[in-house]
């Protein structure tokens, strides 16, 4: 069934949308990942334009990152002072990435930015994950998995404006948090995505925070920051396209719950071998998109850019 | 529909005409555009003078405004890359112009004088010309890509001539057009290109429903629009927890 996005100005398909949607939920349901770095250039792909593709999806991750908080407030599993502390960091990224994004945008170069932004940031992640599933895969064969996280004292301890953070059992400074949050901001807004698979091993790896608090405290940073992204991309750029936010919404609640119940009968290791191969495909499928010599030279576009 | 011919045609028997002259009607003079807009069509007819040996019916189709940039794709380190190399300010978003008798004499003259002052007077240049003929090939990548487009169609289309008096022509809109004010204008015209004749039809063509509401506050709204965007996202990913829960109880 074709319906007409009124924002983003083309006809698609309802049914691809819901399936693209769920597919895309299922798989965040079964890795714990958000989705949105799948999400905005398969949407790039299927011909939205790419500023509506990003502005749209932080707005999907906004409701799919609240519906997960719920769930780990339950379990008190967020820690509240850090969580902010990343907020504050994190709206001024987006604000600093939504005026970036207008200014390229108003050259009309928006499209070829954020490409290359995904065909960087795909390349990279899809390879670390391949090759690290690869070495698991390899490593699980020898032995059990013996790695174990050791809290340091590294460079961190040694930043001013120290302060408690109870629920994470730490002492450290506030300038961490605030420039992770910073950077996510700017993914978030540039992007589209909600930047856990940066935000959470940074917790860990950098700010020291302990497993169980990690994930609701990402999502609470996550809900807060595509939210305002969402609001800074419609009051800027006026690209968010709710009928396609919804669509995709729906889609991706009922993939997400279908993903995080089904007992997926392969390896952990094996299914991330496959999502990096995906990865990797979209990848490709943006390089060539810009390399392959195009069959027209010439397009179209409308309006005073 | 078939009243209203004969009832033009009653019309047009009835007054004392002695010039050329042509009247007409549309089946529909409302297009909405909804979510589930796939394109439409009009019909439009009417009744001309006997006169149409020596004299033949144009019909035009001309939608509401809009700029268009012309870009050109060049390679930059391997990647290809947009490049803007001419504007047009304010054109026609849709055009079409059709006539009865396809074999008139000057039909190539009247194209281009019609381009001419729809389309190509409004060009401006954004990149210096390669060479002398850039103009001319801003112009034909204009026509060329209106063409591709369906916004754009010179003499493809047929004007249906009933028994030398009654006409009708079908305009097939696609799915993705401009919301505005479509004229359909209809000219007689002599074996030199002098107009004999004219009769004009409009057709209001809008979005409505949820199409019009988030377009428009979208457009002229957008602290609104952006809250309301984030409230009806977060109601979902809450509706979505409680109802999850509940299932799974």
């Amino acid at each position: 069934m074709q319906i007409f996005l009124p924002i983003a100005d083309v006809p698609v398909d309802l049914f691809v949308l819901l399936i693209l949607g769920a597919a895309v939920g299922f798989l965040s349901g079964v890795f714990g990942i958000g989705g949105g770095f799948l999400m905005t250039p398969l949407l790039i792909l299927l011909g939205i334009p790419a500023a509506v593709a990003v502005a749209t999806e932080a707005n999907q991750i906004a409701a799919s990152s609240f519906s997960g908080v719920l769930a780990h407030l339950k379990r008190r599993a967020v820690d509240f002072k850090m969580g902010n502390i990343l907020v504050v960091g994190g709206l001024l990224g987006s604000a600093v990435g939504v005026e970036v994004f207008r200014i390229i945008k108003s050259y009309g170069q928006i499209e070829l930015f954020v490409s290359l932004c995904y065909i960087l940031f795909l390349g990279s992640i899809g390879t670390l994950m391949f090759l690290e599933s690869l070495s698991t895969i390899q490593q699980s064969r020898k032995s059990a998995n013996t790695f174990k996280h050791k809290k340091k004292h590294n460079w961190i301890h040694g930043l001013p404006f120290k302060t408690k953070f109870k629920s994470s059992n730490l002492y450290i400074s506030a300038i961490p948090p605030v420039i992770i949050g910073f950077i996510i901001g700017i993914l978030a807004s540039i992007m589209g995505v909600g930047g856990g698979f940066i935000l959470i091993p940074a917790m860990i790896y950098i700010l020291g925070m302990p497993t169980k608090v990690v994930i609701g405290t990402s999502l609470y940073q996550i809900m807060f920051i595509t939210a305002f992204t969402t609001f800074m991309h419609a009051t800027q750029n006026k690209t968010v396209d709710l009928l396609l936010a919804l669509i995709l919404i729906v889609g991706g609640v009922l993939g997400a719950q279908l993903g995080a119940r089904v007992t997926v009968k392969l390896k952990a290791e094996e299914i991330r071998i496959l999502l990096a191969i995906i990865v990797l495909l979209v990848c490709l499928k943006l390089a060539l998109d810009l390399m392959i010599t195009p069959s027209d030279l010439f397009s179209i576009t409308y309006g005073n850019e | 529909m078939r009243a209203v011919i004969f009832a033009i045609i009653f019309l047009f028997l009835t007054s004392p005409f002695s010039l050329s002259s042509v009247i007409s009607d549309i089946d529909k003079s409302d297009i909405e555009l909804s979510t589930r807009f796939d394109g439409t069509s009009i019909l439009v007819f009417g009744a001309l003078s006997p006169e149409i040996d020596s004299t033949s019916l144009l019909v035009e189709v001309v939608g509401p405004s809009a700029s268009v940039n012309i870009r050109k794709k060049v390679q930059i380190w391997g990647i290809w890359v947009n490049k803007k190399i001419a504007h047009f300010q304010d054109i026609p978003s849709f055009y079409q112009i059709s006539i009865s008798n396809p074999e008139h004499p000057i039909l190539k003259e009247i194209e281009y004088k019609k381009l001419k002052s729809l389309f190509y007077d409004f060009l401006e240049i954004n990149s210096t010309p390669e060479d002398g003929n850039a103009v001319e090939q801003y112009y034909d990548e204009l026509t060329r890509l209106k063409k591709n487009l369906g916004k754009l169609s010179t003499f493809e289309e047929e004007v249906n001539i009933i028994d030398k008096k009654l006409f009708s022509y079908k305009v097939n809109l696609p799915k993705k057009i401009q919301p505005g004010l479509y004229k359909i204008k209809m000219t007689l015209i002599d074996q030199q290109g002098n107009e004999l004749s004219k009769s004009e039809q409009s057709v209001k063509v809008s979005k409505v429903g949820v199409q019009e509401f988030l377009s428009y506050n979208s457009k002229n709204n957008p602290i609104f629009y952006g809250l309301f965007s984030v409230i009806i996202a977060l109601f979902l990913g809450f509706s979505a927890a409680q109802l999850f829960r509940w299932l799974y109880r």
